[in-house]
């Protein structure tokens, strides 16, 4: 047989199917991939140590350029950090519309990175639109609650900001009304396209064994038929109040990736529907009153210890690690970023396919570099 | 932990847990029996899509097909009162007296530390005056987080809703008191709510200020002898009409705190440039000429709204930053559009 | 399964893996162990509440006095916690095998360090948990600043592998049988671990804005 030599190549960091400066070195026999070893650091701008120096009030507005596509959780689990150190109790309806607006966020997310995923495998424009369409209306709704459609910055220790108003509320269930007609568009759109299916079943195959071993979360472990999702697995806020399913995947592959997020985006969708209808009954003002002043926030100082709070952000677990030392800013504020630690299993789901389903692997495990880099 | 009688006395046992919900393994499909239905099946949906966007346009958040797409500068997206971008400072229209008093609290809230205050003091005794002497925040920097607008105990930082700031010179982008000072008007125009939430307390306030400021401290330096000497009655008129030929444009008010040969040189530059894509300037707003093509569309979408053709005859509060997309509808339109959600809304619940 | 608490895990490591539970109490900034550092911290307690318990976090006389007990010490540290299982750096595999094979922790969510110059320490923190769910499991290895050496876990425990990686690139914790020992955020070059708390910081604030006479714009 005749001997090939393998040849190095790098994809990125300026590359559009990366999704943000990323860059990976493609060690490749012919067009198979033999190795790929992901480069990291070009969007580094140590937000951990940021979190050290800033109040912990402060640190709210930066954990909102962590992932930066989904704020609204970055920011639950961040307060749910600081809330759980300092014991500060959260009223039931703030707790509701945290639910409410972490949801939407999910279905943001899913949205987004469905239309992004599709756009690397080449279906330019029109499927990305879709999803972009979807994301624009729950940007909306951000953006009258929290006044910025990304940087939302909404959520606060001991609850929410800003309380729901009436006209929220309508805006809100007018596009739950509508959000099934999308998601079926949506799913006739790319579904059973033949094109998608020849492209991703079957490829990026990461079996259930070894997602488990290389702590991948999100849709990346679900599609791999672990129903591992924190919502279920340690219920934080009030997740056990909702009826809802975990989607899993059977093979493994990218197909169940996209289709698990599909799926995820339909149970939202459900605990949406639910939190809408028992929002009203929901006791409590949308914050502790204790805590509604801004400047009782920024002075708060927590208990020296430390905590760890995990939640269930659409990319996989997100987990926030914060000691104190009894001051006003954390003496270590860490982040368990998804995006990251998903990346870990890049090289094991590549190796032994083309250098063409290197981006389509690699947009469905959906990062965002704001957090891998953090 | 201090509870509302409400919430201690609101019954738990209307939301009990019912969690649960189990595991669903999703149906991979499998290509189908004749190559390309699942395109045709795609292509359909976008066609439909497609022909929907000429005949019907997105107005209901419900509503999946349709034309979505705003035409910027022509149109402009309606911003909700909460939305937040750069921070200004509000002062009476009456009196003119800024609501500051230099507590340093947005200061020290800032977390990229891009607001730098310096209290005024009085020139006789030398005492610190609850006022700002000076008011600097650094526009490229600001991270538009809203907290400081969140912690002003007197609510005189708000967020603006002003956002075509881009510039090509950095420092221009700093901001003095000067060039941040808004009425009072003009934020209520832009967010009517949240000022109405406020407003009792933060008069109140500004009141018990100004009874410690002595001579012209703290009044919005435009607003400096435009007070004084006028009748109480007509000080109100004239500090409407002087807001309203306030330039609207942060960057606008740049120019005003400018040295005279750079404001002659700007205005050299945007002169060159009128006829381009330029910023809706001081000088047009002054002297507005309808056929300047970066101003053309403004005025269209003013007109379609039903409003004053004119920025320079209508007070800048009263139009508020934009016309919004909403406001354009006339009234039949969205008579027509409730039918149609209280329609769907009978389906949906038929359903 | 059952499942264990705090206690519970260091008794069973005491039992199954003998020699596993690092029985050096750290030094503390004033020279002496860390036991009396803890009492320390009780007085202080005793003094401004009377009691042991965590001081409540609400409310106006909560908040002056917790001002007041750091206040009393600063810049304060952290006291290192005194439940979880403190493991020896070089037993640490043996210990993650026990808790995977053994106990069922079969999902690894973190790996973090944090610093302590004032004990001399570094401390790298495990967060173990279980697929199925329910509350984890911490271990933790405290190692000296400037020898800080752990094995690592990447080759039994392949998640590991990109945090020991941010561990060793911002921490300067080395973890030797790592398959690729590298720094991941900063560039090759760079010379210390920008997280250590004596790095030293430069350019924590940006701003151009300086005042009138300062050589400013204005």
């Amino acid at each position: 047989m005749l001997k090939t030599e393998e040849l190095q190549i790098n994809i990125g960091p300026q590359h559009p199917s990366t999704h943000g400066v990323f860059r990976l070195m493609a060690t490749v026999d012919g067009e198979t991939v033999v190795h790929l070893e992901p480069v990291f650091g070009y969007l580094h701008r140590n937000h951990e140590q940021l979190g050290e120096i800033w109040t912990y009030l402060q640190t709210i507005t930066i954990t909102d350029r962590l992932d930066y596509f989904n704020s609204m959780i970055n920011e639950h689990g961040y307060c749910m950090t600081v809330e759980k150190l300092a014991s500060i109790e959260v009223p039931e309806r703030a707790e509701y519309i945290r639910v409410i607006m972490s949801e939407l966020s999910r279905i943001l997310n899913h949205a987004a990175a469905i239309g992004f995923w599709l756009q690397d495998m080449g279906s330019w424009g029109t499927t990305l639109m879709f999803g972009f369409r979807q994301r624009e209306m729950i940007m909306d709704i951000f953006e009258s609650v929290g006044g910025s459609r990304m940087m939302c910055n909404y959520m606060r220790f001991g609850g929410v900001a800003r309380d729901l108003t009436p006209n929220l509320v309508e805006q809100i269930n007018l596009f739950l009304e509508g959000f099934p007609q999308f998601i079926d568009d949506f799913e006739r759109l790319m579904m059973e396209n033949e094109i998608l299916l020849a492209r991703s079943r079957n490829v990026g195959v990461l079996p259930k064994e070894l997602a488990a071993a290389y702590s991948v979360t999100g849709p990346v472990i679900r599609g791999s038929g672990i129903p591992y999702d924190i919502r279920r697995a340690e219920p934080y806020s009030i997740y056990d109040r909702f009826a809802f399913d975990i989607p899993v995947g059977s093979v493994g592959d990218v197909y169940d990736r996209f289709l698990v997020r599909m799926e995820e985006m339909r149970q939202s969708h459900r605990i949406l529907r639910q939190a809408m209808e028992q929002l009203p009954q929901a006791s409590g003002s949308y914050i502790n009153q204790a805590y509604k002043a801004a400047s009782k926030q920024q002075g708060l100082r927590l208990p020296a210890g430390e905590a760890y709070c995990r939640v269930e952000s659409p990319k996989g677990e997100l987990g926030y690690y914060i000691v104190s030392n009894g001051g006003n800013s954390a003496y270590r504020y860490g982040i368990r970023a998804p995006s990251l630690i998903n990346l870990t299993a890049l090289n094991d789901m590549c190796r032994g396919y083309t250098v063409a389903d290197i981006v389509v692997i690699l947009g469905s495990i959906d990062i965002v570099m704001g957090e891998v880099d953090r | 932990m201090t509870a509302t009688p409400e919430q201690t006395t609101a019954t738990q046992t209307a939301l009990q847990p019912v969690g649960g919900g189990g595991v669903v393994v999703v149906e991979r499909k499998q290509p189908g029996q004749s190559y390309g239905q699942g395109i045709a099946k795609g292509m359909a949906v976008v066609i439909r899509h497609f022909a929907k966007s000429f005949t019907s346009r997105i107005d209901d958040k419900s509503d999946q097909a349709g034309m979505f797409t705003v035409e910027y500068p022509e149109e402009r997206m309606e911003l909700p009162e909460a939305y937040r971008n750069m921070p200004v400072l509000l002062y009476d229209d009456k009196t003119g007296q800024e609501l500051c008093t230099s507590c340093f609290q947005c200061e020290r809230i800032c977390p990229p530390k891009v607001i730098h205050i310096t209290q005024a003091k009085d020139p006789n005794t030398g005492k610190a005056v609850p006022a700002a002497e000076e008011f600097i925040i650094e526009y490229d920097s600001c991270m538009s987080c809203g907290l400081c607008h969140e912690i002003c105990p007197f609510d005189a930082i708000k967020m603006d809703h002003f956002y075509e700031l881009s510039t090509h010179d950095h420092l221009a982008m700093d901001q003095n008191k000067a060039a941040l000072d808004r009425p009072i008007s003009y934020y209520q125009a832009i967010a009517p709510n949240l000022w109405a939430a406020v407003e009792a307390n933060a008069m109140k306030k500004l009141q018990n200020n100004v009874k410690r400021r002595p001579g012209n401290i703290g009044v919005a330096p435009h607003m400096i002898g435009k007070t004084q000497k006028a009748l109480p009655t007509a000080a109100a008129a004239g500090a409407g009409a002087a807001a309203a030929a306030r330039p609207k444009t942060p960057v606008a008010a740049i120019g005003k705190n400018m040295s005279p040969e750079k404001v002659a040189r700007l205005e050299a530059i945007r002169a060159a440039k009128r006829g381009g894509a330029t910023m809706p300037g001081e000088s047009e707003i002054v002297a507005p000429s309808p056929v300047a093509s970066g101003e053309s569309g403004l005025h269209v979408a003013e007109s379609q709204a039903g409003l004053a053709p004119s920025p320079a005859t209508t007070p800048a509060p009263a139009t508020g930053p934009v016309a919004a997309v909403g406001q354009s509808m006339s009234d039949e339109k969205k008579a027509r559009l409730e039918a149609i959600r209280a329609a769907k809304r009978a389906q949906g619940g038929g359903q | 399964m059952p499942l264990l608490n705090q206690g519970e895990l260091r008794a069973l490591l005491e039992r199954e893996l003998p020699g596993a539970l690092d029985p050096t109490r750290p030094v503390n900034r004033y020279g002496n162990v860390e036991a009396t550092h803890q009492l320390e911290v009780e007085d202080q307690a005793s003094d401004t509440m009377g009691d042991t318990s965590p001081p409540p976090a609400t409310g106006d006389a909560a908040a002056e006095r917790q001002a007041d007990v750091v206040d009393k010490e600063e810049p304060s540290v952290p006291p290192l916690s005194q439940d979880d299982a403190v493991v020896r750096a070089e037993r640490l595999p043996d210990v993650a095998a026990f808790l995977r094979d053994r106990l069922g922790y079969d999902y690894l969510s973190r790996v973090t360090a944090v610093d302590y110059p004032a004990y001399g320490l570094i401390e790298v923190v495990y967060h173990f948990y279980r697929i199925e769910g329910g509350p984890g499991q911490i271990v933790r290895v405290r190692v000296p600043r400037d020898n800080a050496v752990i094995p690592s876990i990447t080759p039994m425990w392949p998640g590991a592998n990109l945090e020991e990686r941010v561990c060793y690139d911002l921490f300067g914790v080395h973890f030797p049988g790592h398959p690729y020992h590298k720094r991941i955020y900063m560039w090759d070059e760079f010379e210390g671990h920008p997280m250590r708390k004596d790095f030293e910081k430069i350019g924590d604030s940006y701003y151009h804005f300086k005042w009138k006479g300062e050589g400013g714009e204005e």
